[in-house]
């Protein structure tokens, strides 16, 4: 699925340059889980952001489904995000002018899903993350952990196929946490590839791959249950 | 998705209102502006006949000796002499002709109650009111009988007979003009072209007449013109008659040729009666000059529209421009604070394209609400300069051209406005905006 090699990325600022990734070798097979920690400003988001193409990268060559996103035009990224990619950034990013089920509602009109199917499904996913009462209400008039349900509910809503999580628990206390982690582990049994940054190690144990971060490099990997995909660092593949 | 863009612009708008007024308010201001303008200048453009505005032809002859210059393009004098007047409109031919002047007198019905009043008159020829378009209520155009001798009678509008006796039905009743009893013998429909294409000397924006009167009148009647009267070399007139009979240019004349083979028949005849005038000892010249031009060519080489219209046109742009740079000022801070919004929607899959679609979307809408308020503004600038400026007063409303474009060049203006924050916003990289949390 995801296939990064040699990736580096420098922030140039006007006094200093930071190397937000270097020399970042990934490979993401179809239907992982995988767990990412490091430190704060480590890179995560970084690789994130790459990985979703919300940015573009300074150096190496980043496949995703075999095609090689360096090539593609923005429009091609966009329909590629649209059709694939799911988000739950760190901050929650909900759109402030749109209630809750317009803010779950955004991916599918960009994907032009007719209204009756939308409907259905924003309906299903406020329900799943248990806010299905309040679909009329603007975000700013939740609490943070119901405007992080929402995101959750957001990037549920597109099916997407693979799934960005950035820190999606942060704002969650310890029994939310654990049902948005069984949320995760089951639409991965359902099929759909999941990237989830956490601070939580408890979360991250429960994730079959697990990768740190640190200094813009993947340096550890643990692999704490068998799967082919598990291969040595930096070999991708 | 438009429906949905056109929603998502009216929350935006509803969420910075004070932006979004003032927003509004400069593109109105632009607008209403820009319209006064261009309104006075569309109303002095039109065609003020347009099924035969090439039909009609306006006759001008170069009655100067050689050497003698005008202040027209081709130094032909606009206007004829009494003497060519008469002339042309004895020609023979199957054609419709008029000259005319504009005259004026006291009118009233020579009862007590009747209080006398200044009426403009056009002493014109019995064909004027077919050539351009009056129609008729009640009665008709006096016969060439009566053209001929001079019979008091006169035409009068709807308005006029109202004002006169109370009802328009009035043909057979008397009118007085000064001494003179007059019979009306046909009422006209009210006729008020925009621009008094037919006699462009006194003000091109003036309202036509009400009254019209045979043209033998001014003969058996001594009816001076109430108009220019140009003379180009001296010439003693102790009396009306002396007038007549000079070379002092103050009568039009109107020709309708309605084929190519009438208009060249007429130009010919017009030559041979210079060359037998000449006989007579007039038109001192080499060559010999007519013009016929018709009711466009004529409006454009008389100037109906000046110099200083244009220019004010081209200053009411500029101030638009000026308003559109302020709202371009306002887009790109409010666009730019919602640049994270942006940010979000590019995540979940907007493309550039629709991100500029939504945000030119909502400055569209911008400029359809300036629009209409602006028409507004128009109104109220076109009801100042007709209530400053008489001159203009048949010129200062809008027809639905106008009211159409208003709110188009708003949305243009908005949308040109809006194009570089648009762009901007959705140039930037998404996650500039969803990291910095
Ligand atoms: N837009 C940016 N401009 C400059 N530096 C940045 C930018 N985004 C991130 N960085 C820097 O890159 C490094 C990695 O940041 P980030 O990926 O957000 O770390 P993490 O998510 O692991 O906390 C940090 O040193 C951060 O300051
Ligand atoms: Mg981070």
């Amino acid at each position: 699925m995801l296939d990064m090699k040699a990736i580096s990325k420098v922030y140039q600022t006007e006094m200093v340059q930071t190397h937000a990734l270097r020399d970042f070798n990934l490979h993401v097979a179809e239907g992982e889980f995988v767990a990412v920690t490091g430190p704060s400003g480590s890179g995560k988001t970084t690789f994130l952001n790459i990985a979703g193409m919300l940015e573009p990268f300074s150096g190496g060559q980043y496949c995703l489904d075999g095609v090689d996103i360096g090539k593609l035009n923005d429009n091609a990224r966009a329909d590629l995000r649209n059709q694939k990619i799911g988000f739950i950034f760190q901050g929650f990013n909900l759109i402030p002018d749109l209630n809750l089920y317009e803010n779950v509602e955004v991916p599918l009109r960009y994907r032009g899903i007719k209204s009756a199917e939308r409907k259905r499904r924003v309906e299903e996913c406020l329900e799943l993350v248990g806010l299905a009462g309040r679909a009329k209400h603007l975000p700013q008039q939740l609490s943070g952990g119901q405007q992080q349900r929402v995101a959750i509910a957001r990037a549920l809503a597109g099916r997407p196929r693979f799934l960005l999580a950035d820190e999606p628990t942060g704002n969650l206390d310890s029994l939310m946490a654990r049902q948005v982690m069984e949320l995760l582990e089951q639409i991965n049994r359902e099929g759909a590839t999941i990237v989830m940054v956490t601070h939580d190690p408890e979360l991250a144990r429960r994730a079959p791959r697990n990768i740190q971060i640190v200094d813009g490099r993947v340096t550890d990997f643990t692999l704490y249950q068998g799967r082919s995909a598990a291969t040595p660092l930096a070999a991708g593949g | 998705m438009f429906i949905h863009y056109i929603d998502l612009a009216w929350r935006s708008l509803r969420q910075t209102p004070l932006v979004t007024f003032l927003m509004i308010l400069a593109i109105a201001i632009g607008i209403g502006v820009t319209m006064t303008t261009l309104s006075v200048y569309h109303m002095m453009s039109m065609d003020p006949i347009p099924h035969k505005s090439d039909r009609l032809f306006s006759v001008q002859l170069q009655t100067m000796d050689d050497g003698e210059t005008w202040r027209t393009p081709d130094d032909i004098p606009y206007q004829l002499t009494y003497t060519d007047a008469i002339n042309l409109d004895a020609l023979p031919g199957e054609y419709l002709r008029a000259p005319m002047l504009r005259s004026g007198f006291s009118v009233h019905l020579n009862t007590v109650s009747s209080k006398p009043f200044i009426e403009n008159t056009r002493v014109t020829g019995r064909d004027f009111f077919t050539m351009f378009d009056l129609t008729f209520l009640h009665g008709n155009a006096w016969t060439e009988e009566q053209e001929r001798d001079a019979a008091p009678v006169v035409v009068i509008d709807e308005e006029m007979a109202k004002q006169l006796f109370g009802k328009t039905d009035v043909v057979g009743e008397s009118v007085f003009l000064g001494e003179r009893r007059q019979e009306i013998v046909g009422v006209t429909k009210k006729w008020r072209p925009t621009i008094k294409f037919y006699d462009l000397n006194n003000g091109s924006f003036g309202e036509a007449e009400r009254m019209f009167a045979p043209f033998s009148h001014v003969k058996a009647y001594d009816v001076d013109t109430w108009g220019n009267t140009n003379a180009w070399k001296f010439e003693e007139t102790r009396d009306f008659n002396d007038k007549m009979n000079s070379e002092m240019v103050w009568v039009q004349f109107w020709v309708q040729l309605d084929t190519p083979q009438q208009h060249q028949a007429y130009g010919d005849m017009l030559m041979a009666y210079m060359q037998q005038q000449q006989k007579l000892g007039r038109f001192n010249r080499e060559s010999l000059q007519y013009s016929l031009q018709d009711v466009n060519d004529w409006m454009r080489y008389n100037d109906v529209i000046s110099e200083d219209n244009k220019i004010l046109v081209g200053l009411s742009f500029m101030f638009l421009a000026v308003c559109v740079a302020n709202i371009l000022g306002l887009l790109l801070a409010k666009f730019m604070r919602r640049a994270p919004d942006v940010g979000v929607r590019r995540a979940l899959g907007a493309s550039k394209r629709q991100v500029f679609y939504q945000h030119l979307v909502e400055v569209g809408v911008l400029g359809l609400l300036g629009g209409g308020l602006g028409v507004l503004f128009a109104q109220l600038g076109l009801l100042g300069v007709s209530q400053t400026y008489d001159y203009y007063a048949g010129l200062a409303n809008m027809d639905w051209i106008m009211l159409m474009s208003a709110p188009l060049l708003a949305i243009s203006a908005c949308i040109l406005a809006g194009l570089y924050p648009a762009w901007l916003v959705c140039r930037t990289t998404p996650a500039t905006h969803l990291k910095v949390q």
